[in-house]
């Protein structure tokens, strides 16, 4: 929590107590204040912010991938939809995405009890939805059963579900709430992030009336929507753009006591392809462009200065790609081939071999035209906080993996093939996702890096759905390459990759019971980090989590992608960070020159 | 005869290519998937007689590549480094037509330099070469699938054609049909279905024969226009009252009035077939790396870095164009005798 | 009358066919909607079996099929998946930004294809004829795709065309007439790219048939008669070579919802094409199945526009 703006909060409250004696002396309800059209600062706990002040007024265009799905956030769960409904909607707690620490957002401060297990949030008082209607404890009371309601199936529910029960909340007043979990949780603050708080009065009759799912869906009126983000619904059409305006009633203000935020308006257009949206950023119909490909910024680089835009090389930020095999156990399925190679894929040496043969550096030259981090674990050094740095980075060696081959019980025919100890060649395939490019090439230069061991490799390409299918439902694959672009940097949101009975343990799925010792070792360690409060002792444990996947190679993590991002020059305050929404975390802060 | 001059002119330049492409391991400089690294995307080599003092050199020469270090990504030529060009050269091993071992080149030069006549990719990989190879598959697509349709085509037009009445409704109906369904979306389904201990070469078939079998509707329907004609015909109504049977009929009087037709569609269908082969490897249908086909060497230009900084890449479409265009002229000079001959 | 209804009832059955054929190939297809969903990290296996189970995702084939005709009669045409409403309103925007496209390029291709497929037949074999063979030879090698690529680094190198779009960002302030004036130069680029792809079969096809009109006995008879060139063009010639133009024709609009995807996906205009890809890749069985559906329906139009057309026009196949 930022200790200045802690004590200007505590100044406020202060205030606001006082006056609310004073008028409740007088005799007018407190309650009545928030509806009559009183100067808004002497009864508000706006935030202060510490940004570069700028100019009010102006408007930017931003280009999206597609239309979004829906405008709830309850059930939103893609990209284009979760990225609006951050422009419009606030959190308790949040993320800030430069410093990567949680500060203060709709809940102005709060505390934790001794056990761990007990957190007591303060909210900020006298603020107002996008429609004027003011918010208390009640909508957080509201949102939190919203999402905690296994009816309507939303994914933020499975995040609130900690030691087994989802965590329970009590209003304590109009102003404060309490949030109780089962058992102490490392990442409770950070779990309040991306929880956005619902107005009860717009949506508690759909939610009673079990129509939820059916709310707040794109084709509703404007009107119908009412949040405490910085911005609120203009205008929809279907199929080009979405409009977001001002919110007259936001809680911001910045270090001279301007209310954020200064744009008028966001324009976001639906550009298909990421090509499209280079080309249409380089033509001036957009004013920001964020995730594209390497190749891309080196294209858009040429022309900078002249066009008047500026691009930004974030570094790696924390996705990470890696090739992982088939190791799910096949008897009850028909896939004797399949399960005749894993005699090859779950021999440690035979994965230790293929990592060392990998030429990583070529990956980044010719993949990501150089703006990628070589990766041997999953912590990407954009992770600053968690990444074990003392993690050894063995450089290529084709020699070494010979010898590896070698121990396992390898040998090599006169013509270079490779064979295992019963003669059979060393064959299998590849599968990557048709629609990813960089997943495909990376997927051939392993292939040819491997063919210098002796290894048949082919690359089979499907579309995304059925990739999936494969992996998750019949196992009817030999390799693998994917990417995990991790949501935070904490190691909780990495809880169901690691954990062996994890929904995205993905190469060995559905384990009753760890299938090896060092998997039963993660699990042993994932869990503890997550009830464990110090981060020093937290850091140690998943330190040993990064060096067992790098000593035992579940995933063979080949390389992280730096963040891109560019805005024109006349964009103030943008200021692109490594967590996603990449370019628009600050959108309250942007101005336009 | 103007007409017969064209047709021979076409055939001989078909002929001419598709020798190339079968013997591609002699023409080509290096195997299709031979990488490197240190040269993704450099243009096509320029070939010199005088180096840059001035010298002549009997046997042409190519220079060196080194990284320009103005421009991120290019590349400028050392002219230190001269590789001269050799001919039959001995090379990346290869099978003529999958059979016959050889590592015969036709030209080549010594490593570490590079003759990329059409570039490289975005893996280093020589774009002559793979247009070569990639011909073979994409050709062989062409040819099988456009077979596969106009047999299709024969048996159910010459059914239709000849029986006419509820068998022709019912036939013709379901020509339509296949017309009209989202073939795209079978071909996902068959791609995605398929087991993976399937090779590569496999599952190219099973594409090729899907694309095949769909696209019978079309010549279906154009055998059965000729064979309704036909089979109203003097002779054929002379041999039936003679006691001919049906398939005595559709032998030897019927079909060999299609025979044109079916020419005819062939040349027409093949380039159409070889684009088909060309769009489905486009979404990543098609052959797997690090095979190429036609398809997945212009399949990079989906990519605005590409289509707008590297101009080679569009070579193997600008060749397509005179193979394309043989065919067509083939056909034409097919049509126009089919109307020449009196029927 | 009797062949009126006879093709209409046969349309109907094949429009049916259509919808349960493309229904049953999407679930066969491996991969449904929420398998992208469990690649995510932070969601477990019992919501989306929950959400499943919320879409009716887990019911057998015939159980599905049937409550998606009731869909389909009630107006609806199924959810989707993605937008979580029902599909049909989706598809009307869509649908009409695509007819809007096509029908335009469809008009300009007919408009140059006519006049040019007359004056190549008219004078064939000369060098006008033969430049005109040429031409449309290599328009119909170069695929589609590169062709649209090309156009659309044309408007990104020289900014004379906007690289994409209906409309601009600003289109809600426009008044009336500066909001057509936006559409249509946004409509420029993509309209002349189909066009010009659709352009080639037209004029062979037009050349072709009058060729084989002007060489019939009764074009040289009326040449003998000494009637001028234009007339015997336009009002003898055409009209006999008009059985494969109104086939052409039917074929034109049975395409129309169809065609243009390709365009639309490259130069992002707002039509069904974009949703039908991005529909397929996250199996949004039911968008997919509407799309298919809808432009079945156009096809079938078209088709029985041009039987009924040629039926009318044609006397010979009535006396068949």
């Amino acid at each position: 929590m930022p200790q200045a703006s802690h004590s200007k909060h505590a100044l406020a409250a202060l205030a606001v107590a006082i006056l609310c004696i004073v008028f409740s002396a007088i005799g007018l309800p407190v309650t009545a204040l928030s509806t009559r059209a009183l100067p808004a600062q002497s009864a508000e706990d706006r935030m202060v912010t510490d940004n570069p002040p700028g100019r009010r007024g102006g408007e930017i265009a931003v280009a999206l991938r597609s239309d979004p799905k829906t405008l709830n956030p309850a059930l939103a769960e893609d990209a284009t939809s979760r990225d609006i409904i951050y422009c419009m909607n606030a959190d308790l707690i949040h993320i800030n995405r430069k410093t990567q620490e949680t500060e203060s957002a709709l809940a102005k401060s709060w505390s934790v009890s001794h056990d761990g297990k007990t957190y007591t949030l303060q909210l900020r008082r006298g603020l107002r939805f996008s429609d004027g209607k003011p918010f208390n404890a009640d909508d957080v009371i509201f949102t939190f059963e919203v999402y905690l309601d296994d009816t309507i199936h939303s994914p933020e529910r499975d995040l609130l579900i900690v030691g087994g029960k989802p965590i329970s909340v009590q209003k304590i007043d109009d102003y404060t709430v309490q949030f109780r979990l089962a058992q102490p949780y490392a990442a409770a603050e950070r779990l309040f992030d991306g929880m956005p708080i619902l107005p009860k009065h717009l949506l508690e009759d759909a939610y009673k009336s079990g129509t939820f799912s059916k709310a707040w869906s794109i084709s509703m009126p404007p009107r119908q929507f009412a949040g405490l983000g910085p911005f609120r619904l203009k205008e929809y059409v279907p199929g080009q753009r979405i409009v977001l305006e001002r919110n007259p009633y936001y809680w911001k203000v910045d270090g001279k006591g301007n209310p954020l935020p200064y744009l008028n308006e966001i324009v976001f257009l639906f550009v298909p392809s990421e090509d499209a949206q280079v080309i249409r950023f380089q033509a001036g119909d957009t004013d920001i462009l964020s995730s594209f490909s390497a190749q891309n910024f080196a294209l858009l680089q040429e022309a900078q200065a002249a066009k008047g835009y500026h691009l930004y090389d974030l570094g790696p930020g924390l996705e990470y790609n890696f090739l992982f095999f088939n190791m799910n156990d096949l008897a009850s399925k028909n896939l004797g081939q399949i399960a005749r190679k894993q005699v090859w894929f779950q021999d440690v040496r035979f994965r230790q071999a293929v990592s060392a043969a990998i030429d990583r550096d070529g990956i980044v030259r010719l993949v990501y035209d150089g703006r990628a981090t070589p990766l041997w674990s999953q912590v990407t050094p954009g992770n600053k906080r968690w990444v074990d740095s003392a993690l050894p980075h063995p450089p290529r060696s084709l020699a070494g993996a010979r010898g590896l081959l070698k121990s396992a019980g390898f040998s090599w025919k006169g013509d270079g093939t490779l064979i295992d100890a019963r003669g059979n060649p060393v064959e299998f395939s590849i599968l990557t996702s048709s629609s990813n490019a960089e997943r495909t090439k990376m997927a051939t230069i392993i292939q040819n890096d491997l063919s210098q061991l002796g290894m048949n490799v082919h690359v089979v390409s499907l579309d995304f759905g059925a990739m999936v299918d494969r992996l998750l439902n019949s196992f009817d694959y030999e390799a693998a390459v994917m990417g995990i672009a991790s949501g935070d940097t904490d190691p909780t949101s990495e809880m169901n990759v690691w954990l062996s009975s994890g929904g995205t343990h993905l190469w060995h799925l559905n384990e009753s019971k760890p299938a090896t010792p060092w998997e039963g070792e993660m699990d042993r360690l994932m869990n503890e980090q997550l009830i464990t409060l110090n981060h020093v002792r937290r850091k140690r444990l998943y330190d040993q989590v990064q060096q067992i996947v790098e000593q035992n190679l579940p995933v063979i993590c080949l390389a992280s992608p730096d963040i891109l991002a560019g805005a024109k020059d006349r964009v103030g305050n943008f200021d692109p960070a490594i967590l996603d929404p990449y370019a628009l975390w600050n959108v309250e802060e942007l101005y336009v020159h | 005869m103007k007409r017969q001059r064209k047709l021979w002119v076409a055939v001989i330049l078909l002929a001419g290519f598709h020798g190339l492409v079968l013997f591609a391991g002699v023409f080509a400089p290096y195997s299709f998937s031979a990488q490197d690294r240190e040269l993704p995307f450099a243009p096509p080599t320029r070939i010199h007689f005088f180096d840059a003092q001035g010298r002549f050199h009997a046997r042409p020469f190519v220079y060196g590549l080194k990284d320009n270090p103005k421009i991120f990504g290019a590349y400028e030529t050392d002219s230190a480094a001269i590789y001269p060009v050799h001919f039959f050269v001995q090379g990346a091993r290869y099978k003529i037509a999958g059979l016959f071992p050889s590592h015969l080149h036709l030209f080549g030069v010594g490593a570490p330099g590079r003759i990329f006549a059409m570039g490289s990719d975005a893996y280093g990989r020589d774009q002559f070469t793979r247009f070569l190879y990639g011909g073979q598959i994409s050709l062989a697509a062409g040819w099988i699938a456009a077979t596969l349709s106009v047999l299709l085509g024969i048996v159910i037009g010459s059914l239709a054609g000849f029986y006419g009445g509820w068998i022709d409704d019912v036939l013709m109906r379901g020509g339509e049909l296949f017309l009209a369904l989202p073939w795209l979306y079978l071909l996902f389904a068959v791609r995605a279905a398929l087991p993976l201990q399937i090779a590569q070469w496999e599952v190219f078939l099973l594409l090729v024969a899907v694309i095949g079998l769909i696209g019978w509707a079309r010549p279906a329907r154009l055998i059965r226009g000729a064979v309704l004609s036909a089979k109203e015909r003097n002779f054929v109504t002379a041999a039936r009252a003679l006691g001919a049977s049906d398939i005595y009929l559709l032998r030897r009087h019927v079909l060999p009035q299609t025979y044109g037709i079916m020419l005819t569609q062939m040349t027409l269908l093949i380039p159409q077939y070889i684009l088909a082969e060309v769009t489905l490897t486009f979404l990543g249908l098609g052959v797997g790396e690090p095979m190429p086909s036609w398809g997945s060497l212009l399949a990079s230009l989906q990519q605005y870095y590409v289509l707008s900084s590297y101009w080679w890449m569009f070579l193997p479409a600008l060749l397509l164009i005179p193979v394309f265009l043989a065919y067509y002229i083939a056909a034409n000079a097919l049509q126009e005798r089919l109307k020449s001959v009196p029927l | 009358m009797r062949y009126l209804t006879k093709r209409l009832l046969h349309a109907a059955w094949l429009l049916i066919a259509i919808s349960f054929f493309s229904f049953a190939l999407l679930q066969w297809a491996p991969g449904n909607f929420f398998d992208a969903m469990r690649m995510n990290p932070r969601v477990s296996a019992q919501t989306i079996a929950g959400l499943r189970a919320e879409h009716g995702m887990n019911r057998s084939f015939p159980v599905r099929y049937a409550r998606w005709a009731g869909s389909m009669l009630r107006g609806n045409m199924g959810v989707s998946l993605s937008y979580n409403s029902p599909v049909a309103p989706l598809l009307w925007t869509r649908a009409r930004n695509t007819l809007l496209l096509t029908s335009t390029s469809t008009l300009l291709a007919w408009l140059l294809a006519i006049p040019l497929g007359i004056w190549s037949a008219a004078n064939k074999g000369k060098w006008g004829d033969r430049a005109c063979v040429f031409a449309t030879s290599t328009l119909l090698t170069i695929p589609d795709l590169l062709l649209f690529l090309v156009l659309l680094l044309l408007a990104a190198r020289t900014g004379w065309f906007p690289t994409g779009g209906m409309v601009s960002t600003d289109f809600g302030d426009f008044g009336f007439w500066s909001k057509g004036k936006d559409i249509a130069v946004h409509l420029a680029l993509p309209c002349v790219g189909l066009a010009v792809v659709t352009l080639p079969v037209l004029v062979r096809h037009i050349r072709s048939a009058m060729i084989e009109a002007l060489e019939s006995p009764f074009i040289r008879a009326a040449r003998g008669h000494g009637i001028p060139r234009w007339r015997l063009l336009l009002r003898y010639a055409l009209p006999a070579a008009s059985n494969p133009l109104i086939s052409l024709l039917g074929f034109s609009i049975a395409t129309m919802l169809s065609a243009s995807v390709i365009v639309e996906v490259i130069m992002s205009w707002p039509g069904l094409g974009p949703l039908m890809v991005q529909a397929i890749l996250s199996r949004d069985v039911y968008v997919v199945v509407g799309v298919v559906t809808l432009s079945s329906v156009f096809l079938v139009a078209g088709n029985l526009f041009a039987d009924v057309l040629l039926f009318v026009s044609d006397p010979r196949i009535r006396v068949e």
